[in-house]
């Protein structure tokens, strides 16, 4: 394991500053880290990883659907370790803070959770649509694994040429 | 004096792709510029999640039409990781040749459109005549100037023989000769000098705040590299130069990029020296286990992260890309304020954007496959109709 020690000293500070708002932390391989966190402590870990630990690169946010709970992975990094938060809002009322006070550069991040899974993003000011279209069925998320094409394009909008 | 707000953009004859500014002018400075994106949505990831690992391969080659090998390697790393397949090391070589070449043909091409927005176009044409070196060079190995489709599950497609080895040596001799003149034309010449320097300038504090990368970031003095800090393929057993600039500014990028051309020459060169014996590919079950990978990689306009997820069938349970240029976009609006109106072009190309990258995802009409690519005909009823829903009626109108 004394190839690992760097990634269990991540491991080990977190869980002793975290406890049980994070759980499910794995080490997958050299470099990576994965672990759940409760939403309600999100920005607070990203903020604790940023400050005190020098992931100060949120790398992108990977949205995910998982059936009962929709998911974003946050990716974070120090440039030589990525650090993955993983967050489960229930499908039902999927709701995240925003973590833009921590990492500023993240709106478009965001904005694809929202368009493209309906994750609500509180914090998050109203905007335009990224990276759907502004005339896009409102309701809609199409990388939600529910959602057929069809959903927001019933026919095709010319159907044959004269 | 009063200020006007200045549209830039979806359609505009200063940028080369759909994207669109809001600029506020109050006078000829830009007082406060927001960016919009997402003209370019192509639903990628979800017509990924539809295909299987091979056919995703090339279509993630098809995120972009510059950094395809960016693409698609960072996609298969994360591929061959959960699948816990190990490639041969001429395979890693050969990817590392076709990623350097890469990048040669994208910093050459960024270095002739910022020649060109400065309006240098002598010195546009003179780099695109030299960059098509470079896309022989690709030709050759990959069979393609464009999307090469060298990288597939296990390896890469195509092997690289001592012919094609000698002829790349010859052709990097002469790129490298070209480009260390580019260095000293680029950093010496009055009017590139004039166009660049103190425009478009991005604070170190701001760039990592901001959470910008590649070349953008490295110009304003951030030592980040992809390729050393967290080594991929046989970019650990090379010896090349992290290169930075402190600047903060156009000419900082171009200084980053130029020279970053001239040591990915030398990377080209230590490579095919070192090229090991062996086989190009081995073979990976086409159903990959569960399980999920996270990896970056440098790709010319900076790091590009791939996240996949199996789920132990042939096609992958997610697919996200995050190309670059989404990165960089959120530094731009604070790059032209305070600018002049002028700059506006050369400071947006100085990030090297790519439209298509960052917005990914044409929605894959299945219903309508022959309508794919539409006759003029069904574009003009389509724009015609778009516009009645707006209340403008172009019907009357006719074309001759």
């Amino acid at each position: 394991m004394s190839d690992l020690e760097l990634e269990e000293r991540f491991k080990k500070r977190l869980e002793e500053k975290f406890g049980g708002d994070i759980s499910e932390s794995t080490i997958q391989r050299r470099r990576r880290l994965w672990l759940t966190v409760k939403p309600e402590r999100l920005v607070d870990l990203m903020r604790f990883l940023r400050d005190e630990m020098g992931f100060d690169h949120l790398a992108t946010i990977t949205g995910m659907d998982l059936g009962e709970n929709l998911a974003a992975f946050y990716h974070t990094t120090d440039q030589h370790n990525i650090i993955t938060v993983r967050a489960r809002p229930p499908r039902a009322t999927p709701v995240l803070p925003t973590v833009r006070d921590v990492f500023p550069g993240t709106e478009s991040y965001e904005r694809e959770l929202e368009d493209l899974f309906g994750i609500k993003i509180e914090g998050l000011p109203a905007g335009r649509h990224y990276p759907l279209p502004d005339d896009f069925p409102a309701g809609q998320h199409p990388l939600r694994k529910d959602w057929k094409l069809t959903d927001a394009y019933p026919e095709p909008a010319v159907k044959e040429a004269k | 004096m009063s200020k006007i707000n200045v549209p830039l953009g979806p359609q505009h004859p200063g940028l080369k792709e759909p994207i669109n500014f809001g600029l506020v002018l109050e006078g000829e400075q830009v007082d406060k510029a927001t960016v919009n994106l997402g003209y370019n949505h192509r639903g990628v990831e979800k017509a990924a999640e539809e295909r299987t690992y091979i056919q995703d391969i090339y279509l993630i080659e098809r995120v972009c039409g510059i950094c395809s090998h960016s693409h698609t390697t960072c996609y298969i790393t994360c591929v061959e990781e959960i699948a816990k397949a190990e490639i041969p090391e001429r395979a890693k070589a050969i990817r590392v040749i076709v990623a350097e070449l890469e990048r040669v043909h994208s910093h050459l091409l960024w270095l002739g459109i910022a020649a060109y927005e400065i309006g240098f176009d002598t010195l546009f044409m003179y780099v695109w005549r030299d960059r098509e070196h470079v896309l022989d060079c690709l030709e050759l190995v990959a069979g393609n100037r464009v999307h090469y489709a060298i990288n597939t599950l296990g390896g890469v497609r195509r092997d690289i023989t001592p012919e094609i080895k000698a002829e790349l040596l010859k052709r990097i001799d002469v790129l490298e000769a070209r480009t260390k003149y580019y260095t000293t034309l680029a950093t010496e010449e009055t009017t590139v000098l004039a166009r660049t320097q103190n425009v478009g300038v991005l604070p170190r504090d701001l760039a990592i705040k901001l959470g910008a990368c590649g070349p953008t970031t490295r110009a304003s003095g951030v030592a980040r590299d992809v390729r050393k800090d967290e080594p991929y393929l046989i970019y650990d057993k090379l010896d090349f130069k992290l290169i930075t600039a402190d600047t903060c500014d156009v000419f900082g990028r171009v200084v980053v990029r130029v020279l970053e051309t001239v040591e990915s020459c030398k990377i080209i060169r230590q490579v095919l020296n070192y090229l090991p014996e062996g086989p190009i590919s081995i073979k990976v079950p086409w159903k990959v286990p569960e399980g999920e990978a996270v990896n970056r990689y440098e790709a010319p306009r900076g790091e590009d992260i791939h996240y996949v997820k199996g789920n132990g069938t042939d096609k992958p349970e997610r697919v996200k890309v995050r190309a670059p240029t989404l990165a960089n976009y959120h530094a731009v609006p604070h790059m032209l304020q305070g600018g002049w109106m002028a700059d506006v072009p050369l400071v947006i190309a100085a990030i090297d954007p790519c439209m298509s990258c960052s917005d990914r995802a044409l929605v894959t009409d299945k219903a309508a496959a022959s309508s794919a690519v539409w006759s003029w005909e069904e574009m003009r009823r389509n724009g015609i109709e778009f516009y009645r829903r707006r209340g403008v009626d172009f019907s009357k109108v006719t074309l001759k």
